[in-house]
């Protein structure tokens, strides 16, 4: 087995959600982590947080906001978004969707459906460990020797919005998001030396 | 499985252990005998509601009966979440720290590597106990102050301009900062730190920190999925009258 791909599941409806988790775990290497509970407060923001490979949105429970988290979550080129759907689901919701499952269909329908979307998408992380390029790993050198992201920027003659990216990607291999995480993963991979940090506190 | 009151409290534990420091900070210790939960709440003159719909929630976390919980006092949320702040400062922090430190100085070879984790974890403490202590000495006196003014219809105007200074919604943004910190450390732990022939105590450590982590959301998802709701209800209320 791959790598596990992580769900994201955002429906207040009980039911639905109990029924989208039974299914999810029918699949090798799912894993819905996590559930929306309610709070529409930065709903894109956490979800994307997550890092989830797959979201699965019910349209029917943030109506409102739907289309603003839509755009948001469209902005993450790594998240496929699916929508739960209906007969009576407007073709125009239908359509802002990547992919959508049938809330009328049977469990083999479904599980059949997700399989395809989830084959779909190739990974180049799959199988073999996520290891940072040399870029990387010169940004994160930077970083935990304590410069900011602007600081990192002018010394490699990259723009902030590049460096954020490359941050993104560092956080996204290694699962450290913070600056100190990621500074203990620097010294304990010599990729920074100890009194170095030390000098520059 | 859904808790009720009818339940014998030790059967409740043996399904689910991680629930003795919950049932500790309604001052039940271990060695409670055999009663049901209703009869152990009565002697101990726990609110029986409160002490089910917590231990649900904690139990299982898609058991959050949230409009069902907003009912209850915010004095009363707010002792148990006081006492559950207590528990991570006096107990589960402690506990780890020292964990590090014993680790740290039983191997040569790797010291260096568990005094990283060891100022990794200093920082985080630093953090957690400033984000308490900013709840404890601002945000929770300011709730209850509310709650009793509007209780007695006594509303000063200080108070009203306290309400208006107040944001309670920058919370949320600091728990996730707390929660954020502790994944890095598992994920340091679990695949970066170079492995040693002495797994007893790295998986002692892991697991003390899966145990704080799961506490610690579910402390975070009272706060903002209860307290806040309460208080901006309560801000409102104060407004309309
Ligand atoms: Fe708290
Ligand atoms: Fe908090």
């Amino acid at each position: 087995m791959g790598k596990t791909k992580k769900v994201v599941v955002v429906s207040d409806a009980f039911l639905l959600t109990a029924g989208i988790e039974n299914l999810i775990l029918e699949l090798s290497g799912m894993l819905v982590d996590h559930v929306f509970d309610g709070s529409e407060k930065r709903l894109s923001e956490k979800i994307i947080s997550k890092k989830p490979e797959f979201v699965i949105i019910d349209p029917e429970c943030i109506k409102e906001i739907l289309i603003p988290i839509l755009r948001e979550l469209s902005e993450e080129s790594d998240i496929i978004v699916i929508g739960i759907v209906t007969k009576v689901t407007s073709q125009n919701i239908v359509s802002r969707f990547s992919h959508t499952l049938d809330k009328e269909n049977n469990k083999f329908q479904l599980i059949e459906c997700l399989q395809k979307i989830v084959g779909n998408q190739s990974d180049p992380l799959e199988d073999n460990e996520p290891t940072i390029s040399k870029r990387e790993t010169e940004i994160l050198q930077n970083l935990a020797l304590g410069l900011t992201n602007q600081e990192v920027a002018d010394k490699l003659f990259l723009s902030v919005h590049t460096v954020m990216t490359h941050r993104k990607k560092i956080t996204r291999k290694l699962g450290i998001k913070s600056i100190s995480g990621l500074t203990v993963y620097a010294l304990l991979n010599n990729i920074v030396d100890i009194r170095e940090v030390e000098r520059s506190v | 499985m859904l808790l009720e009151k009818q339940m014998k409290l030790a059967d409740v534990i043996h399904h689910d252990y991680n629930l003795v420091p919950v049932i500790n900070r309604f001052g039940i210790v271990l060695g409670f005998g055999d009663g049901s939960i209703e009869s152990i709440c009565n002697n101990k003159n726990i609110d029986i509601d409160f002490f089910l719909t917590i231990l649900n929630a904690f139990h299982d976390p898609q058991l959050l009966d949230k409009e069902f919980l907003q009912s209850f006092s915010a004095r009363l949320l707010i002792d148990y979440l006081r006492k559950t702040h207590n528990y991570y400062l006096a107990h589960k922090i402690p506990e780890i720290e020292c964990l590090i430190v014993e680790m740290a100085s039983e191997s040569s070879d790797k010291k260096r590597s568990y005094e990283l984790l060891q100022k990794f974890f200093e920082e985080y403490k630093n953090e957690l106990i400033k984000h308490i202590d900013r709840e404890e000495t601002r945000v929770y006196p300011y709730v209850i102050e509310l709650e009793e003014a509007i209780q007695n219809n006594s509303v000063s105007e200080s108070l009203i301009l306290r309400s208006n200074e107040y944001s309670i919604t920058s919370y949320e943004e600091e728990h996730d900062n707390v929660e954020e910190k502790l994944t890095d450390l598992k994920n340091i732990i679990i695949k970066y730190l170079p492995p040693s022939k002495n797994q007893k105590n790295r998986f002692k450590l892991l697991k003390e920190l899966t145990v704080l982590e799961k506490d610690l959301v579910d402390h975070a998802r009272i706060e903002d999925l209860i307290l806040v709701p309460k208080v901006e209800l309560l801000e409102k209320s104060l407004t309309n009258n």
